[in-house]
Order: C-alpha cells, then sequence, then structure tokens
C-alpha cells in the first residue's frame, strides 16, 4: 500500500524539477511531466485495490502530531476512488494538452500544481489545509485558463480569480469563527464538536463555509463566470474544470457536510435541483458547443450536491457510493470526452458538428458520451438516477424527483438535439478530423462501458442475458465494419436474434411468450424482409438486433428495474435507427423526446410503487397501497404516450414515414406493443384505480377509442402512403389500448388477439408498400397506380392484409373486431362500441384508397417496367399471409392461448364448443363462416368460369369516358385528394391542434430560458454581485433553521 | 355430413326464393313508382328480364382479374349476409346458418361484398368509378353509426347479439315489437335505411341521371347479370334483417314477403319525395340528429331494460 503523500512528494519535486529539465530538452520534461501524472494515478490506484482488497484507510499525520496540532490527511476508499479518477483525468488531459503545456515550463509545472491541489482537497482532514489546496489549485487553473492569451480566455480568467476570491474570503470568515467556536482546525474534531456550533454565530460560521464550497460549485443563478470560463477556455481546460476542480470542490462539501444540522439539508437540496433544472433549461438556448458542456457540467454538479444532501438527510450514507459515485464516474468520464472531442473537432457552435457524419467510430464515441450523460443504460448515470429517483419517492419528496425528471428531458433535448446535428451530415464538407486527441475520449469511452457494468453489478442487475443486446450490438458493430455485403451481416444480425430467441422463448409463459412471439420470431421474419436493401446502411443490423433482443430482455424483467433498463435500451435503439431515414432528423428528436418523456413517466411510477411497497419486483407493485392510484395513472399515461394515445402523438407520423421502409414495419408492428406489454403489467398488478372518483380505466379506454376515431380520421386525408399507414397504426393501437383498459378477460384476450393481428397485417402493409416504394421511387400514392399488374403478388398480400384489417369476415380481423364490442358491451360501455363502430367504418375508406390508389385505376407509362417487389420481401409476406389465413379458419388456435393466459387475472366469460365460440350475448363460428364464404364463392365462381361467355381483356383507356378518349394515366387516376367531401365534413375535427399545442410548449420553453438567461451578462460586477446575493440567499434560507 | 348437405339444399332454396322475391319485388316497386308519376312503367317480370338477357350475352369486357372477380365477390356478400339471418323463425328450411355468426358478423359481412365491388370497379379505370365508391363508403360510414347505436340498443334490450333469439323473443303480438318496445332505436334504424338503400336524398353515390358512366356502365354481360342478381338477394338479406329485428320477424312466406314490402316502401316513397343531398351534406346529416336518436335510444334501453 503506497502512502498517498508521494503523490505530494512526486508533484513539488517534478515541479521543481521540470524547468532544469525543460531548459535541457522539451522531450524530458514532457517525459518528467507525464510520468508524475502516471506515478500519482498509479499510487491512486493500487492504494484503491489495496483498500477494497479489505486494508486500512491510511492517516497520515504531519510532524508524527495528533490533530489538531498537525495537519492530517485521509485516504480511505472514497478518497482513494476520488483521488484516482482525478489523477486519471489528470494524466489524460496532460497528455491530451501536451502540445500546448511544452511550449512553457510554467504551463506543466501549474498543470502538475492543479491536481496537486485538487489531490489535497479530496484527502485532506483539516479546514484551513483545504482552504490552501483550494487556493493552489484556484491560482494554478486561473493561470491555465489564460493559457492561449488572448482577450477572452484572460477576461474569462480574472472572472474565475474574482469568484475564487470571494469565495475564499467567505471560506476564511467561516473557518475563522468556527475556529473560534470549536478550538479546533481538524474536520472530525470539528464534527465531534459540532454542539458548539449550534448559536447565531455558529450558524454564520456554517453558511460561510458551505456557502463557499457550493460557489465554488457553480450554483444558479450564481454562476456566470463559470460559463463563460467554459466557453473561452481551451477545452482541455475545460475538461480539467468539469472533471477535475469540481471534483475537489464536491470532495469538500462531502467532507464538511456532517458539520450541518440536518434541518439545513432540504436548503442544500433544492439550491442543487434547481442548479440542475435551471441550467438544463437554459441549455436549450446556447449555440455554442463549450458553453453547452459548461451548462451540462452546473447541471450535473448541482445534482450531485442534491443527492450527498439527500442521502445524508435520510439517513442513506450506504448508497452514496451507487447514487453519487455512479453520477459522478458518469459526469466525469463523458464531460472529459466531449470536451476532449470538442477539442479535436473544432467547431464553435454545435450545428456545425455534421463533420461526424458518415464516421462510425467517432459516432460510436461521441453517442457513447452523449447517452452516457443523458442517463441511458448501460451506463452509470442510468443507474445512480434509478436509485436516487427511489430514494426520493420512498421519502415522499414527489416535487425534488419530478424536478429530476424535468431537467433530465431538457437535458436529453439539448444533448440529443446535438447528436442528431452531428448524425446527419447537411453540407458537403465532410473533412475527417486528425486522430490525435482522439484515444482519450476512447478511454474515457471504454471507461464508461465498464464503469456501468460495475454499477449494474452493484444493484444487482448484472445479469447475462440483459448484456446480450449489448454485446450483439457490439460485435455486430464491428462485423459492419469489414468490407463485406451487408446482406452477411443482416444474415449473422438474424442468426443471433435466432439463438436469442432460442434461449428466452421456453423460459417465458402466459402472457409474456405471447408477446414473445410477436417480438422474436416475429422480429426475425421483419429482419429477414430487411435484407432487400443491398446499400451499406450504417449501424441498421447492430442496432436493429439490440432492439429486438431488449425487447427480449424486457419480457424477462421480474423487477421494475430491470424493466426500465430493457426500455431505455429499446428507446435508445430505436432513436437511432429512425435517424438512419433520410429526413428523418428532426422527426427522430421528436421521437425520443416523447419517448424518454414517456419513460420518465414510468419510472416516476415505478418509483412511487416502490415507495408505497417497498419492493423493487414487478409483482411487488401489488402492495403499493394508498399509492396505488398514482402509480397506476403514471405507469397508463406513460404507456399511453408511448404508444401514441391522441394528444401525444405528434411524433408518430413524422417518426413512422421517415425512418427506412422496412423499419417502419418493425416499429409500427413490433415496438408499440411493447407499450401494451407494459400496460397489461401495469393492469395485472395494479388492477384498475380510480383518482379523485375518476376512473383510471376508464378514461384510458376513452382515449383509446379517441386514438382510433382520430387516426382513422387523419389516415383518410393523406398522401402519402406511408404516412396513411403510420396513422393506421396510430388507431389500430389505440383499440388494442382501449382493450386493456376494460380490465377484463374479454377486454385482455381483445388487446393481445389485436396485438397479434396488428403485427400480421400491419407488418405486411409495410413490408408491401415497401416493396413498391422500392420499385417505384416514390411515396405518393396519387403518382403511382395500376400495380395490380405490375405487382400482383404485392397486390394480393396487400389485398388479405387490408380486408383483415378491415375486419371483414372471413378473415382474421373480424375476431378481434367481435370480441372487442363483446366486452365492450359486458362491460355495458355502450357509447365506445358506438365510437368503435364509427372508427372502424371511416378505416375501411382508407385501406380503400391505398388498394386503389396504388394497386388500382390507371397505370403510369413511366412505371411500366417496374418489376414485382424483391423476393425478400415477398417471402415474409407470403408467410404472414398464411398465418392470417390459419387463424382465420380456427380462430382458436390463437385464442384460446390468449384466453388461458389472461385466465389467471381475470375469469374467462368466453366458452368453446368445437369452432362455436360464444359469449354472455353473442357467439360466432369462424370456421363455419369461413367454409360458408368460401363455398358461395367457389359457387359463384364456378358459374362464372362454366358460362359461355367470351371474356375479353381490354387495354386501359378502353373505357366508357361519355364521348371522349382518356388522355394521360396522370388525368385519368383519380387519387389526389381521393376525399375531400371528408374534408368539408368533418375536416374541423382534424385541424393539428396537437401539434399547434407541443409547439406552444416548446416556444414558451425557449422563451423561459431566454428570459432566465438574461442573469448573466458577461460582466464580472454582476457575477460578483450575484455571489454575494446568493450567500445572503443561502443565510435567509439556512439561517431560518 | 349428410345434414351439412340438407342444410346446403335448403340454403339453396332460400336464396332462390329470395332472389325470386327481390326481383319481384323491384319490379313491383319500379311500376308503382311509375303509375305514381303518371307513367305506365315496365313490366313486373322486368328483373328476370334483365338477369337472363345479360347473362345471355355472348362476349364481356375485362380490365383485370380483380375486375372480374369484382361482381362474383359482390354476389357472394349478398348471398353470404342473406344466409346468416334466418329467414323464417322456426323455420327449418328458411333458418339458414344464423348459428354462424350474431348481428355483428352481419354488420361487417355486408362490407364484403362492397369492398370486393369496390375493387372491381377500381380496376376497371375510370375514375368516375373511384368517386363514386369513395362517396358510397363515406356515406357507409355515416350511415352506420344510427344503425349501430340501435343495434346496441337492441343488445341491451334483449340481451343478446343473435338476430334469431331477438325474433324469438318478438313473437308474443305487435306489442312485442322492437318498433313499439324500443321506438327510438327502429327510428334510428330506419334512417340508416333510407342512407343503406341509396334512394334520394342519399343516392349521390350512384347519381342516376347525373353520372353516366362509371361501373353501370363498365360492366356488362355476365358481370352485370350477378350484379342485378345481387341487388335482388342483398336487398332482401337487408329487409329481412330489418324485420326482424325491429318489426317482429315472420313465420311464413306471406307475412314475409308483406313485411318486407312495407319497409321496402319506406325509402321508396322518401326517395320519391325528396332531392338529392350532396356528399358532405349527407353525412353531416347522418351524424347529427340521427346519431343523436341513436345515443338516445341506447340511454333509454339502458335506462329501462338495465334495471337487473
Amino acid at each position: 500500500m503506497p502512502n498517498p503523500l508521494y503523490i505530494y512528494v512526486l508533484s513539488l519535486g517534478s515541479a521543481f524539477l521540470l524547468t532544469l529539465f525543460h531548459r535541457l530538452d522539451r522531450s524530458a520534461a514532457s517525459l518528467v511531466f507525464l510520468g508524475t501524472l502516471a506515478g500519482s494515478t498509479l499510487i491512486s490506484a493500487l492504494g484503491l485495490f489495496h483498500l477494497m482488497g479489505g486494508a486500512a484507510s491510511v492517516e497520515v499525520l504531519t510532524a508524527g502530531f495528533a490533530p489538531p496540532l498537525s495537519i492530517n490527511l485521509r485516504f480511505g476508499l472514497q478518497e482513494a476512488f476520488l483521488s484516482l479518477a482525478v489523477n486519471l483525468i489528470g494524466l489524460l488531459g496532460g497528455w491530451y494538452l501536451l502540445a500546448q503545456l511544452r511550449e512553457k515550463a510554467q504551463a506543466l509545472i501549474l498543470f502538475l500544481m492543479v491536481f496537486m491541489g485538487i489531490n489535497g482537497m479530496i484527502m485532506t482532514r483539516d479546514l484551513f489545509n483545504l482552504f490552501v489546496f483550494i487556493e493552489i489549485t484556484s491560482i494554478a487553473t486561473y493561470a491555465l485558463i489564460g493559457l492561449e492569451r488572448d482577450g477572452r480566455t484572460l477576461a474569462a480568467g480574472f472572472k474565475y480569480v474574482m469568484a475564487g476570491g470571494l469565495a475564499s474570503s467567505f471560506y476564511l470568515i467561516g473557518t475563522i469563527l468556527a475556529y473560534h467556536l470549536t478550538g479546533t482546525l481538524n474536520i472530525d474534531g470539528m464534527i465531534e464538536a459540532r454542539g458548539l456550533l449550534d448559536n447565531p454565530l455558529g450558524a454564520a460560521a456554517l453558511v460561510f463555509l458551505i456557502g463557499a464550497v457550493v460557489i465554488e460549485l457553480e450554483p444558479y443563478p450564481a454562476n456566470g463566470w463559470a460559463l463563460d470560463v467554459y466557453q473561452a477556455a481551451p477545452c482541455g481546460i475545460g475538461a480539467i474544470l468539469s472533471g477535475g476542480v469540481a471534483t475537489g470542490a464536491l470532495a469538500a462539501l462531502y467532507k464538511l457536510l456532517p458539520l450541518l444540522q440536518v434541518g439545513h439539508l432540504p436548503v442544500l437540496v433544492s439550491l442543487g435541483l434547481a442548479t440542475f433544472l435551471f441550467s438544463n433549461l437554459l441549455g436549450l438556448k446556447q449555440e455554442s458547443t463549450k458553453r453547452l458542456l459548461g451548462y451540462s457540467s452546473i447541471a450535473q454538479l448541482g445534482l450531485m450536491i442534491a443527492a450527498i444532501a439527500y442521502l445524508r438527510q435520510t439517513g442513506h450514507e450506504g448508497l452514496v457510493p451507487l447514487v453519487v459515485g455512479g453520477l459522478f464516474i458518469n459526469h466525469l468520464l463523458a464531460k472529459a470526452g466531449l470536451f476532449w472531442l470538442a477539442g479535436v473537432i473544432q467547431k464553435e457552435q454545435w450545428r456545425d458538428w455534421s463533420v461526424l457524419a458518415g464516421n462510425p467510430w467517432l459516432l460510436l464515441l461521441f453517442g457513447t458520451l452523449v447517452f452516457a450523460l443523458v442517463g441511458f443504460p448501460p451506463f452509470p448515470g442510468f443507474w445512480a438516477k434509478w436509485e436516487l429517483i427511489m430514494q426520493l419517492a420512498a421519502g415522499g419528496m414527489y416535487g425534488w424527483m419530478a424536478a429530476i425528471l424535468v431537467g433530465s428531458l431538457l437535458e436529453a433535448v439539448y444533448l440529443l438535439r446535438w447528436l442528431g446535428k452531428a448524425l446527419r451530415s447537411e453540407t458537403q464538407e465532410e473533412t475527417q478530423p486528425g486522430f490525435s486527441g482522439l484515444a482519450q475520449p476512447a478511454i474515457f469511452a471504454i471507461l464508461l462501458y465498464a464503469t456501468g457494468w460495475y454499477c449494474a453489478e452493484r444493484v444487482g442487475e448484472a445479469s447475462l442475458t440483459s448484456l446480450l443486446p449489448l454485446v450483439t450490438a457490439a460485435y455486430l458493430f464491428v462485423i459492419d465494419r469489414l468490407p463485406i455485403p451487408s446482406r452477411i451481416v443482416g444474415l449473422v444480425s438474424l442468426a443471433s436474434v435466432g439463438v436469442f430467441s432460442y434461449q428466452v422463448l421456453p423460459g417465458l409463459s402466459g402472457l409474456a411468450w405471447l408477446f414473445g412471439l410477436i417480438f422474436l420470431p416475429g422480429g426475425m421474419l421483419l429482419i429477414f424482409a430487411g435484407l432487400y436493401r443491398e446499400d451499406v446502411r450504417q449501424g441498421f443490423y447492430p442496432l436493429l438486433t439490440g432492439m429486438v433482443m431488449s425487447l427480449g430482455v424486457l419480457l424477462q424483467a421480474q423487477t421494475s428495474l430491470g424493466f426500465f433498463y430493457a426500455w431505455e435500451l429499446m428507446t435508445l435503439s430505436s432513436y437511432l435507427l429512425i435517424t438512419l431515414g433520410k429526413d428523418a432528423a428532426e422527426h427522430a428528436l421528436s421521437y425520443v423526446i416523447f419517448s424518454l418523456a414517456s419513460a420518465y413517466l414510468i419510472l416516476a411510477g415505478f418509483a412511487l410503487g416502490y415507495a408505497g411497497s417497498g419492493s423493487e419486483l414487478l409483482t411487488g407493485l401489488q402492495a403499493s397501497g394508498s399509492l396505488a392510484p398514482a402509480v397506476l395513472a403514471l405507469l397508463a399515461l406513460g404507456f399511453v404516450v408511448k404508444t401514441g394515445g391522441f394528444g401525444f402523438h405528434i411524433w408518430l407520423p413524422g417518426a413512422y414515414t421517415e425512418s427506412d421502409d422496412d423499419f417502419t414495419a418493425i416499429i409500427s408492428s413490433i415496438v408499440s406493443k411493447a407499450g401494451i406489454f407494459g400496460f397489461l403489467v401495469a393492469g395485472i398488478y395494479l388492477g384498475d384505480q380510480s383518482v379523485g372518483g375518476l376512473d383510471i380505466a376508464y378514461l384510458v379506454c376513452w382515449l383509446g377509442l379517441l386514438t382510433a376515431v382520430f387516426g382513422a380520421l387523419m389516415a383518410v386525408l393523406q398522401e402519402d402512403a406511408k404516412r396513411l399507414l403510420a396513422y393506421s397504426s396510430m388507431g389500430q393501437v389505440g383499440y388494442i389500448v382501449a382493450g386493456v383498459a376494460m380490465m377484463s378477460h374479454l377486454g385482455w384476450v381483445t388487446a393481445v388477439y389485436l396485438s397479434v393481428n396488428h403485427f400480421l397485417f400491419k407488418g405486411l402493409l409495410f413490408l408491401a408498400i415497401a416493396g413498391v416504394i422500392y420499385r417505384t421511387g416514390t411515396r405518393d400514392m396519387y403518382r403511382m397506380g395500376g400495380m395490380i399488374g405490375r405487382m400482383p403478388i404485392t397486390f394480393f398480400t396487400s389485398l388479405i392484409a387490408i380486408i383483415a384489417m378491415s375486419g371483414v369476415p372471413p378473415l382474421s380481423g373480424f375476431g378481434g373486431k367481435w370480441l372487442l364490442y363483446n366486452g365492450l358491451i359486458e362491460k355495458h360501455w355502450y357509447l365506445q362500441a358506438a365510437l368503435a363502430f364509427f372508427s372502424s367504418a371511416l378505416a375501411c375508406l382508407y385501406m380503400f384508397r391505398l388498394l386503389h390508389s396504388v394497386f388500382l385505376g390507371q397505370p403510369k407509362l413511366k412505371h411500366k417496367d417496374v418489376k414485382e417487389a424483391p423476393w425478400w420481401l415477398i417471402a415474409p409476406q407470403l408467410v404472414l399471409v398464411g398465418v392470417i389465413l390459419v387463424i382465420s379458419l380456427f380462430p382458436q388456435y390463437l385464442v384460446q392461448p390468449i384466453s388461458s393466459a389472461v385466465e389467471p387475472y381475470y375469469a374467462a366469460t368466453l366458452h368453446w364448443a368445437g369452432n362455436q365460440v360464444t359469449t354472455d350475448i353473442g357467439h360466432w363460428n369462424g370456421f363455419l363462416t369461413m367454409s360458408l364464404v368460401g363455398s358461395v364463392f367457389l359457387l359463384t365462381l364456378s358459374w362464372m368460369l362454366l358460362s359461355s361467355t367470351r371474356v375479353q381483356r381490354v387495354k386501359q383507356f378502353n373505357i366508357a369516358f361519355a364521348a371522349e378518349r382518356p388522355f394521360t394515366p396522370e388525368t385519368t387516376h383519380f387519387a389526389y385528394n381521393f376525399y375531400p367531401y371528408i374534408e368539408k365534413s368533418m375536416g374541423g375535427l382534424v385541424r393539428p391542434r396537437a401539434t399547434r399545442f407541443w409547439n406552444g410548449l416548446s416556444e414558451w420553453t425557449h422563451s423561459l430560458a431566454a428570459t432566465l438567461r438574461s442573469l448573466y451578462t458577461g460582466q464580472a460586477q454582476t457575477y460578483a454581485l450575484l455571489i454575494v446575493l446568493y450567500l445572503i440567499l443561502m443565510v435567509t434560507l439556512m439561517g431560518g433553521v | 355430413m349428410s345434414e351439412w348437405l340438407v342444410k346446403g339444399g335448403y340454403a339453396v332454396v332460400s336464396v332462390t326464393v329470395a332472389a325470386v322475391y327481390g326481383l319481384l319485388l323491384s319490379g313491383i316497386i319500379a311500376r308503382t313508382l311509375a303509375r305514381s308519376q303518371g307513367r305506365i312503367g315496365v313490366p313486373v317480370w322486368q328483373g328476370f328480364l334483365d338477369v337472363f338477357k345479360h347473362a345471355a350475352k355472348r362476349t364481356a369486357i375485362s380490365h383485370g382479374v380483380m375486375f372480374y372477380l369484382g361482381p362474383i365477390l359482390r354476389l357472394t356478400g349478398g348471398i353470404g349476409t342473406l344466409l346468416f339471418v334466418p329467414m323464417l323463425y322456426g323455420s327449418a328450411v328458411f333458418g339458414n346458418f344464423h348459428f354462424a355468426g350474431d348481428i355483428i358478423l352481419i354488420i361487417y359481412f355486408i362490407l364484403f361484398g362492397a369492398l370486393g365491388m369496390a375493387l372491381g370497379a377500381s380496376e376497371g379505370g375510370h375514375p368516375y368509378s373511384a368517386i363514386g365508391i369513395g362517396r358510397g363508403l363515406a356515406q357507409f360510414a355515416a350511415f352506420e353509426v344510427p344503425f349501430a347505436l340501435a343495434v346496441i340498443s337492441l343488445a341491451i334490450q334483449y340481451d343478446t347479439l343473435s338476430v334469431y333469439q331477438i325474433v324469438g323473443a318478438q313473437q308474443n303480438g305487435i306489442a312485442s315489437w322492437t318498433l313499439v318496445t324500443n321506438p327510438l332505436a327502429t327510428i334510428a334504424a330506419m334512417i340508416s335505411l333510407l342512407g343503406s338503400t341509396g334512394y334520394s336524398p342519399f343516392d349521390i353515390v350512384g347519381a342516376p341521371q347525373e353520372i353516366p358512366i362509371g361501373p353501370r356502365t363498365e360492366f356488362q354481360s355476365d358481370f352485370i347479370s350477378l350484379m342485378q342478381l345481387n341487388r335482388a338477394i342483398f336487398a332482401a338479406a337487408k329487409l329481412v334483417l330489418y324485420m326482424d329485428l325491429f318489426f317482429g320477424g315472420a313465420t311464413n312466406l306471406l307475412v314475409l314477403m308483406v313485411k318486407t314490402w312495407a319497409i321496402y316502401m319506406v325509402p321508396v316513397f322518401v326517395g320519391a319525395a325528396f332531392p338529392r343531398y350532396r356528399i358532405d351534406q349527407s353525412i353531416r346529416f347522418f351524424l347529427r340528429v340521427p346519431t343523436l336518436i341513436g345515443i338516445a335510444a341506447v340511454i333509454f334501453a339502458d335506462f329501462f331494460f338495465n334495471a337487473s
């Protein structure tokens, strides 16, 4: 176990010697410099290794005396961890900045001093010694900020010194007062003598002390100086500031916190959360890359302050390593990585980051760093935030919980907006940035995965299955980079999902198994269809495989954390897959914002469930007690938003339409079912609840059916084939949501039956349309026409799909409708049943429009040589048609398994007698219906075939056109604005009100951010004033206790 | 197996009877209307003449597979609908296959023929066919709402969706007819019938005397004979359905014919008296007062019959 004092010895020694080496040889100086940093890192690492192995912490007492006569440095587990993190950032940061630093020996020395100072801040147990180390760090940092010697950096450095000076003054005053009262400068001694501080003077001392440290941590609104520093300083320095210096201040705060009374702690939590919320809000308006990262840093620091204070307040200090440690390492690695990457890319504005597009490795790096910050799994921030939210809910602190979730959502918005820009290359300029300076962010990115895994293990969620989606995506990514045809990668991904299904599917039962059939084998079928594209799509197969596997993991989840983990993985991968579409950038962003909002609602629901029941298991939701209505309301709202419920649907048409055609099939028929599955899980464990007299399920049913009506109505008015199908999906899933909301046997059977059916026919339709779009090159229906002659198989499959979707007997869609109406009438929900009828009738309109505009009518001349769709697309369609026909003939093959899966929750009201099924009021015999219709059809057909009339096929323009000859197909094929009278009679219902609402909300948020931002005038005087005012604020808030 | 052959035979009988009756009925109606307008009109057996004449033609022109199948699907829809509705209560011959499904099956199966025809006409390539079909579907969506509400009201009242059982509950004289026990539902359904039979003011779909082109001109010979046959059978099916649901059903053929004739007179008289609505007017019409009547019927039934 190396003595930590050597860190200081090494740093100071090298500092003194560097001047000599620098004079002799620049390279020697650099070697000494890096060697020192490496040595410090090694010492910390060895120390941490020993401490984790169970060694006792090292107490360094200067001059061998006991405190308070000497200075006490402690090197325990936490100090070792922080020290390692800081030294690592120092090592990599020094390497990153080496070219700039080595010009002057002073720069190298100052750099070493910064990190020595931070190590001191971490390890010292003496109040005044802490002040000394703070000063060392500040002065060295100030000098380093001005490294580039231009006006902006020098001004920023000055503001930094001014703020630091104020903070140090406050700290000194506090120290003096505290020393006067307690007689010791040693922190441990002072904690023991804490009672001596329980008077106005002591309170003042504490406020000054804590206030000074908090100000060092850049709270809102007294942080304008910090933002200017982040913006002006070179990126390498920014990394050190946000990662290194802030760590020291955080360590100081953690040390001093036991001095405060418990009543003071909520103040700190509120201040921290206010910083988190408002900094993220202001980040929305930011254009400069570095300033944006500055806002994010400040926000994360605020969150960490709040977390430390809250955990201490509730006495859960044991969770500090997971929560605060996780947040800390997440912030450190990701933020430093991003600063370093920004230094390599050298684009002042984040909107110019499209130079990254087309470079998969850089995108992987950037994506890793951004997603870690946003809080996606598998990174440490995800696990830490989860635990924190759970603790907040358990403590009943719903307001704070909401503040964190809203702040996280805002942060996600501006970070993903930035990522979206990088994913799409708008300009022709695709200069590849140089590779020097990329090693450091790359190392940190790898560390993010490693620390994420470690956190997962600590939480208990690190199983092989939950790791599989990531591992598979990783090796597929590597294979994707090889110069092999993309179809091979596709086949490998298909095989991977196959093996995964084989492992996972037998272990599922009941409803999870049924949904597993949709997700896994169904997913495989649709992945196979995607092989029709032979062009290279960067990252398509890794992401797709990861997504399908994460859906499998979702089905297996036993704990709410496991469920949420898989949910977030699915959100992440589906978002990235949408961005692959040509014009999909803004739609992908709105998709991910709504998805994250829904995820946070679900998180809040789970948190309240944990608070109510104390159990982490999903089954524990049953015991939520008085919180059950709120849990159900939150979960239901989250799942409704995810499935595109009416009012929250504005992301749906854009996301579905603009993504790749085969992916639209997957997202519409498979991913939306994840929301349904979640809703069923909530229903299983919570049942129906009412909030304030309003039955939640009743409301959700109305919402689902309204979604069905409006989805159908909007689909009727579309010209774009994919957009029509997107609205149609929205409507059909509305039925499913209504089915779940019925909370009865028939309701759930309907929901699952419709889910399977929707997968079958919507997947089929999207594949068919993908084929048509692939061959004709357009998505507009009025530009197509007469495709039945050119693409007969596609027409046949589309026809079957549309007949099934419309609910016309004898195909399988009718079963779903029959179950739905029986269920609704059984529940005495009569008006809802009528609404369902109306929506169903409206659906026929757009279905006919699709078939007519695309396949029937007049073929266009330019489509003369259009061929049938590729067999990759046709084969899965035929499989789906086969399944539809089998289910139509023998509905019991589908309904009976579903019925027995739902039976444990609601007693069966369906009774089977052979092929006939009856409910309390209705009866249906699918086999007989199909046979009857089939026989009548065959009889009539044979009559026609046997008749002696000679049937003659004529050319397309040979129609009775009232003494005129049709001129061109374009003027004869009626397809554009097909339903003007619907627009006239019912169009008032479908004005874009929801879009206007959400746009308005977004505008309002931006305006708020702009207003709040006006505090940052850029003048040091303002900042100084704000710092003093902030201290006064703290006095007011904490003094009252 | 033999039982199914017997049933099949009975089905053939009832379909034939319905076809003959339907064709006769259309002839009777045409002659009555003509007389009321001061003309002589066609003979009552004109329907038969038309069907046989068209079927006997030597050639037919087709625009493709769907076009060929269109009238076949249409007729399948018509015959199928008839087969799901019990024509006579308590009769084995005319009972049809009511046990295959309930009223929901019938409502949705009506769409089968319409969709098949729509696809066939659409492949004809005539723009007016598409316009007409679009209007037809939109109007269907509109008039189905009051009818659906009426059906739901019936389901509440009789606690069943089975047409056979609904007829069975009305066998105690006129006082037990739905017309008397649930007048609101009957009114809503009758207004819906106006839309579905396609007489004025809701004949914008075919728009006779206005659009001389479209499906009526594109389909000829064998095709149009099937379509005309279907018009008879499908009309008979709808009328029998209404009779079963609202007017007490029938236990013998004479009562059936009288009742269906009476029901059919309603849209005919309304059609003779009123001019045509535009399509958007027609859609809005059905979604206003008739829908309100339907909702009132549901609320009434819920209140009255759900006391248990």
